[in-house]
């Protein structure tokens, strides 16, 4: 964790250093983003309380049937389709992917979690629907499943050969 | 955002009554530490992470993305697209208004394909994000996996598209929708 932190901080020091040279935006920059911390705190620790409920209420005998890397295929599919129903941003989605992952949750099913998120996450029909239509959600969707699978399947290959 | 925070403030209510339910006031507690560990260890790394997003989103304005997206075509196109979607700084209410004015300017739909998947599988500012609030291995493996996803999808569509079609596909209803977004 320690490690992560510096490595995010020398980014961010770089991309400071960068928007003060480029255009002396960096105090824009630095605003911009307090500004959406602040505004996302609390989505953010009502996702760590709920997360918190999730690991210590989803059952061992679950995680080991349906989630872990011995549920292998099974625990992908419900991946995919969990990542599907979790119609939220990132802020409040990530925390309890995380505690999906602390409660023993294989590689491949929390890659295709957050993979179907990303790819077709219900919070994202509205916005495709209303710009591109029915036909262009459906497709879309359609499509993104298998590569969620995929992902997933990927993964709990790296899984099981590798860790 | 203000739905998000109802939404997920019901969710954790419903949750901390089962938690109740189950395990009495003791797993209710338990829940609420892991919570409190969870935010305190994350907390410096999520401070990090919001100044870079706040340092990528001045950096990587909608209009420096528009340029790169205008000035390539063919597998090209598809990469650059791809990493511009990742970059594209913003939400869904400025991601999907910017994406349906492609049309307008003639860009072909596999960029725009590639470009709606880059946004949703590499998104770079979420990175920060992923890395401290699940754990920084898996976000790198995911990554790794994916990466080649929205190319492969931009290629995809250009091969159908070329062989098949030849136009810019019809997007039905969300059309005019997406028309008079835009002017508003």
């Amino acid at each position: 964790m320690l490690q992560t932190t510096i490595i995010l901080s020398i980014a961010a020091i770089i991309l400071l250093l960068v928007n003060w040279r480029k255009n002396g935006k960096h105090y824009e920059g630095l605003r911009a983003g307090i500004k959406q911390m602040i505004n996302t705190a609390p989505l953010i620790l009502s996702a760590f309380i709920l997360a918190g409920m999730i690991e210590v209420l989803i059952p061992k005998e679950f995680v080991q049937n349906w989630l872990s890397t011995e549920a292998g295929v099974r625990g992908i599919f419900l991946g995919t389709f969990g990542g599907m129903i979790m119609a939220m941003g990132p802020y409040a989605s990530l925390p309890i992917v995380a505690s999906i992952l602390a409660s023993g949750a294989g590689l491949g099913t929390v890659i295709s979690i957050i993979t179907g998120w990303c790819l077709v996450s219900l919070s994202k029909m509205p916005f495709e629907t209303a710009f591109f239509g029915a036909k262009f959600y459906i497709l879309k969707t359609l499509y993104s499943i298998p590569l969620s699978f995929v992902a997933g399947f990927i993964a709990h290959i790296i899984d099981i050969t590798f860790f | 955002m203000k739905r998000s925070l109802i939404i997920m403030l019901v969710a954790a209510a419903v949750f901390i009554v089962i938690a109740y339910l189950v395990g009495g006031n003791e797993l209710v507690l338990k829940g609420f530490n892991v919570s409190y560990n969870t935010a305190i260890k994350s907390a410096l790394m999520l401070f990090v992470s919001f100044i870079l997003i706040g340092q990528l989103q001045v950096l990587l304005t909608k209009e420096v993305l528009d340029t790169w997206l205008n000035k390539f075509s063919g597998i090209k196109g598809v990469i650059i697209s791809a990493i511009a979607g990742g970059l594209f700084p913003g939400g869904p209410y400025i991601f999907y208004p910017f994406v349906a004015s492609f049309k307008e300017k003639a860009i072909p739909f596999y960029i725009l394909i590639s470009f709606i998947f880059g946004k949703q599988i590499y998104d770079f500012s979420r990175i920060p994000m992923e890395m401290s609030l699940v754990n920084p291995q898996v976000t790198l493996i995911r990554y790794l996996i994916t990466l080649p996803m929205p190319i492969l999808a931009g290629m995809a569509v250009k091969y159908y598209n070329d062989k098949y079609i030849n136009k810019y596909p019809s997007m039905e209803a969300g059309e005019k929708n997406a028309a008079n977004n835009n002017n508003t």
